[in-house]
């Protein structure tokens, strides 16, 4: 085996661990064999978060853990997503599921789903949760199927393994019950907060997220460069831009004089390419495969987001929403063979406006604010380009 | 008070104020016991107020007091009687004024909660005592079993001695069972529960695990004996006394049925007891356990339970959290969200799962980029756009790298195919047709002046492998025919010391000279 050859597992694994920091044996082949990957590089993939993020990597024979502490607490376009429908979980899924986790935590090796069901009916006697408004009873066929989200996210981590019976029957009626193995390991693996949440008293939300992100302060010149550089590989890890002017003076300056050291380090091992521009860095990939969201995508929304973007892109100043829905609206019938059926109507420019919108804010290409939508400066990269000769060239 | 309704002297159990009146009637209760039957309101009070007699002090007002007197009253637990007495003060004049007294269906009632209230508090201890005195006693049976004639009433007496101490046994160890599996949650950090329950543990397992472990043995044994030594006798003399107790004795006919059948149920029931004695202390098979090791496996569960919540105690102590208690914690975080965004910001903070997400770039766009020669400091708006295919913008739609394409066109290809596929045909057909002979030829005759082209050296040097492997070792003459079978070689070796030089367009191949023959078993045209 080649030093290329060794290189390019490593970075296929160091991938996988960045797509899901959370693998487990035996899933299906292509991410067995990903795991596989990851356990046979696992020291030197170990070693090189350590030294670069500070991110934890813990591999044993059933299991990969990469505990990625986000660089950023604000960043709301990442949602916990329902297995099937990849529909964004919510307020209520995330309770249930930490219940969920909070029985199983207690539970046997084994447990049905009727039982966790009462587990969690049980725990949501909490008065907290009750003066929160939040209130479960496993009678109706919504309330069980937000449990069911639940149950098949903890499926698809590996924290449960189905023996006999499943989920739809359960959901049709709740006295078809569902028999699961629980791997504790896994379990014990997904929490990440650095620091248990039982022990965070603040009451502000933000405070809070800080304290279950928070790593120890640093109190020497080279560990607080150290955690700089840290928390600036993190977010060009994780994030798709990373803007110098959203950065503390601190880490914009570190950024601006390490850009190439950080930047090449990246490189190495992920195969990310730095796109380096005078607002700001975006690791890209030339693979796109190292991510969740693509851009360009194909299909209905996927080109109506292009096209927004290029109308964004090339357009001075910001645009209200109304204008963009007008926008769709026209684009709509103009691709009206192409779209999706029923994608010309008058009101689901609306909702095709929406997605779009959601799609280049979680790529850090717009900002929302108050019914106006304003480029970023990455946007112009979805630009129309300019039929040059150049062009011509590089194609031929 | 002749219409009263009857007595309801249960009835303040399920009142709002139930634990008013049960602190009210213990009052009589304990008067009663000092030999006082009369008790005014405010003696009541007082008395309540105190706190004598092992009960706690309740602040209540004389008010109250009055009107739980007077529900009890109504419920007939108590009985009221015009009070003559002397008053101090106008107010108690102008009220009504009683004595009170327990009434018969009251003291029931009070002697009746006693004795629920003792069962249900009864906790969940062992007499050691007991084993050793059911030891005892199945000693005792044993040594009557191996009598020639037992005496009916000695053993009749042991074994209800045998099955009472038994039966407080099986109750207490049921007791303490139960209150084991009872789950106490410490999940809120009830310290002063778990202590408590952790002292009777460990208690409960000084006193008896250690001399069930002993004395099981013991018993187990003794009942193994007991059942060698023929049980049943006993069972059956014991049986026969008892029936002799419910039949009064007589000669009739009738009387001696009744007492067969009664001495039939009694043998039904001690049988009953006797098994139930033998599956405490005696396994029937593995996957019956006897009791007692049923309680040894829930004592030592329990251990492994109190171990694991002694080092969650001390987790927290030491400002490490326990992970249960953390999911709850977070279910509380998420529960005080704000709203959806705020939820999907504290998920990816505690959880860490979601996915690295980036731009893509395609090769194109990379050369633009590296052949405009940017620097750091271009910005986007200077630096060449993704490109991005005019069929992609224009329809929504492109062929992506590594999937595949969903319609694709395949008649150029095809086209290219069947053309290359016919080329090769040609040339194989002329190269068959260069190298197949008229009979045998010398080798270096073959090629003959102008030597062989590529493609039927190819084929000739694939017709002599096959023809070289089939010769058999020492032999020197071989014929095989090709792997496709359509030709047929046929080589003689001429002389091994004579090198012949065949010219191709590939080089020179020297070898010994051999006749050879080719012989073309698919005439031109067939081959397809």
């Amino acid at each position: 085996m080649t030093d290329a050859d060794v290189q390019a597992e490593r970075r296929r694994a160091a991938r996988a661990l960045l797509a899901s920091p959370l693998m487990t044996s035996g899933s299906e082949a292509k991410r067995s064999e990903d795991f596989r990957l990851v356990r046979k590089h696992a020291g030197e993939l170990a070693s090189w978060f350590t030294q670069e993020t500070g991110w934890r990597l813990v591999v044993d024979a059933g299991a990969a853990r990469l505990y990625k502490t986000p660089a950023r607490p604000d960043d709301a376009t990442r949602p916990a997503r329902a297995p099937r429908t990849r529909v964004p979980f919510t307020r209520r899924r995330y309770v249930l599921l930490c219940l969920a986790l909070a029985v199983l935590e207690r539970a046997d090796a084994q447990i049905t789903l009727g039982r966790l069901a009462d587990g969690v009916l049980t725990a949501t006697g909490d008065p907290v949760l009750v003066a929160a408004g939040i209130e479960f009873r496993m009678d109706r066929r919504e309330e069980r199927s937000d449990l069911v989200a639940a149950v098949r996210l903890l499926l698809e981590w590996g924290v449960l393994h189905r023996v006999a019976g499943d989920e739809e029957a359960y959901l049709s009626e709740a006295s078809n019950d569902v028999l699961y193995d629980v791997r504790r390991r896994v379990l014990a693996a997904l929490p990440a907060a650095t620091r248990g949440p039982s022990t965070v008293e603040a009451a502000a939300p933000d405070q809070r997220l800080t304290l279950l992100t928070s790593d120890v302060a640093p109190d020497t010149e080279e560990l607080r460069l150290r955690a700089l550089r840290h928390r600036l590989t993190r977010r060009l890890l994780d994030d798709p831009v990373v803007y110098y002017a959203e950065l503390p003076e601190d880490e914009r300056a570190y950024l601006v004089s390490q850009r190439h050291a950080i930047t090449r380090r990246i490189t190495e091992l992920t195969g990310l390419v730095a796109e380096m521009r005078a607002e700001g860095i975006a690791m890209v990939d030339p693979e796109d495969e190292l991510t969740d969201l693509r851009m360009p995508e194909q299909g209905t929304d996927g080109h109506a987001t292009l096209l927004v973007a290029a109308h964004l892109a090339t357009a001075d100043g910001p645009r209200t929403e109304p204008q963009l829905v007008e926008l769709v609206r026209q684009l709509a019938a103009q691709h009206r063979s192409y779209w999706r059926k029923g994608a010309a109507e008058p009101a689901a420019a609306a909702e095709l406006l929406s997605q779009a919108l959601d799609r280049l804010t979680a790529l850090d290409l717009v900002t929302r604010e108050g019914g106006h939508v304003t480029a970023k400066p990455a946007l112009v990269r979805y630009a129309l380009a300019a039929p040059t000769i150049r062009k011509a060239r590089s194609r031929a | 008070m002749s219409d009263a309704p009857p007595p309801q002297p249960f009835a303040y159990l399920q009142a709002p104020n139930a634990a008013l009146y049960g602190q009210v009637l213990a009052v009589f209760a304990q008067a009663r016991e000092r030999f006082i039957v009369h008790l005014r309101p405010e003696d009541v009070a007082a008395e309540l107020r105190q706190g004598s007699g092992g009960t706690a002090a309740v602040p209540v007002g004389t008010e109250a007091v009055g009107a739980a007197l007077e529900k009890l009253v109504e419920w007939g637990n108590l009985r009221a009687d015009a009070d003559t007495g002397r008053v101090t003060s106008v107010e108690d004049f102008h009220r009504a004024r009683y004595l009170y007294q327990l009434t018969r269906h009251g003291q029931a009632a009070l002697r009746a909660m006693a004795v629920y209230e003792q069962a249900l508090g009864r906790r969940g201890e062992l007499q050691s005592v007991a084993l050793a005195d059911i030891a005892e006693q199945l000693g005792s049976l044993l040594v009557l079993a191996q009598a020639e004639d037992p005496d009916p009433a000695k053993t009749h007496l042991l074994l209800l001695q045998i099955a009472e101490r038994f039966g407080s046994l099986a109750d207490n160890a049921q007791a303490f069972m139960a209150s084991l599996r009872r789950t106490i949650d410490f999940q809120d950090g009830d310290e002063e529960a778990f202590i408590a329950y952790k002292d009777r543990l460990v208690e409960y397992i000084e006193r008896f695990i250690a001399d069930l472990a002993g004395r099981g043995a013991q018993i187990a044994d003794l009942l193994t004996r007991l059942n060698a030594a023929g049980v049943g006798r006993l069972l059956l003399a014991a049986a026969r006394r008892e029936a002799g107790d419910a039949v009064p004795d007589s000669d009739e006919p009738e009387a001696e049925l009744a007492r067969a059948e009664a001495a039939q149920s009694a043998l039904v029931a001690w049988e009953n007891r006797w098994r139930g004695l033998a599956d405490w202390f005696l396994s029937r098979s593995p996957r019956q356990p006897s009791q007692a090791k049923l309680l040894r496996g829930a004592a030592v569960s329990a251990i492994t339970g109190l171990i694991n919540t002694v080092a969650a105690l001390n987790e927290r102590r030491g400002g490490r959290s326990d992970r249960s208690a953390d999911f709850r914690a977070l279910a509380r975080f998420f529960a005080q969200a704000a709203d959806d965004a705020a939820a999907h910001r504290l998920w990816r903070a505690a959880f860490a799962l979601t996915p690295a997400r980036h731009l893509t770039v395609d090769a194109a766009t990379q050369a633009a980029w590296q052949e405009a020669d940017l620097a750091a400091t271009t910005p986007w708006a200077e630096a060449p756009p993704l490109e991005i295919s005019p069929r992609l913008r224009e329809t929504g739609s492109y062929e992506r790298r590594g999937r595949p394409n969903r319609v694709a066109d395949r008649t150029a290809a095809r086209q290219v195919l069947a053309e290359q596929v016919e080329r090769e045909a040609a040339q194989t057909t002329a190269a068959r047709a260069r190298l197949a002979t008229d009979g045998p030829v010398l080798l270096s005759e073959l090629a003959g002046p102008d030597g062989l082209d590529p493609h039927a050296f190819r084929l000739f040097l694939a017709v002599l492998g096959d023809a070289l492997s089939a010769r058999v070792p020492g032999e020197s003459e071989s014929s095989a025919l090709t792997g496709d079978g359509t030709m047929e070689v046929r080589l003689k070796l001429v002389d091994p010391d004579t090198t012949v030089r065949i010219p191709t367009a590939d080089g020179v191949l020297c070898g010994p000279e051999h006749i050879i023959e080719i012989i073309d078993l698919a005439p031109t045209g067939d081959v397809v």
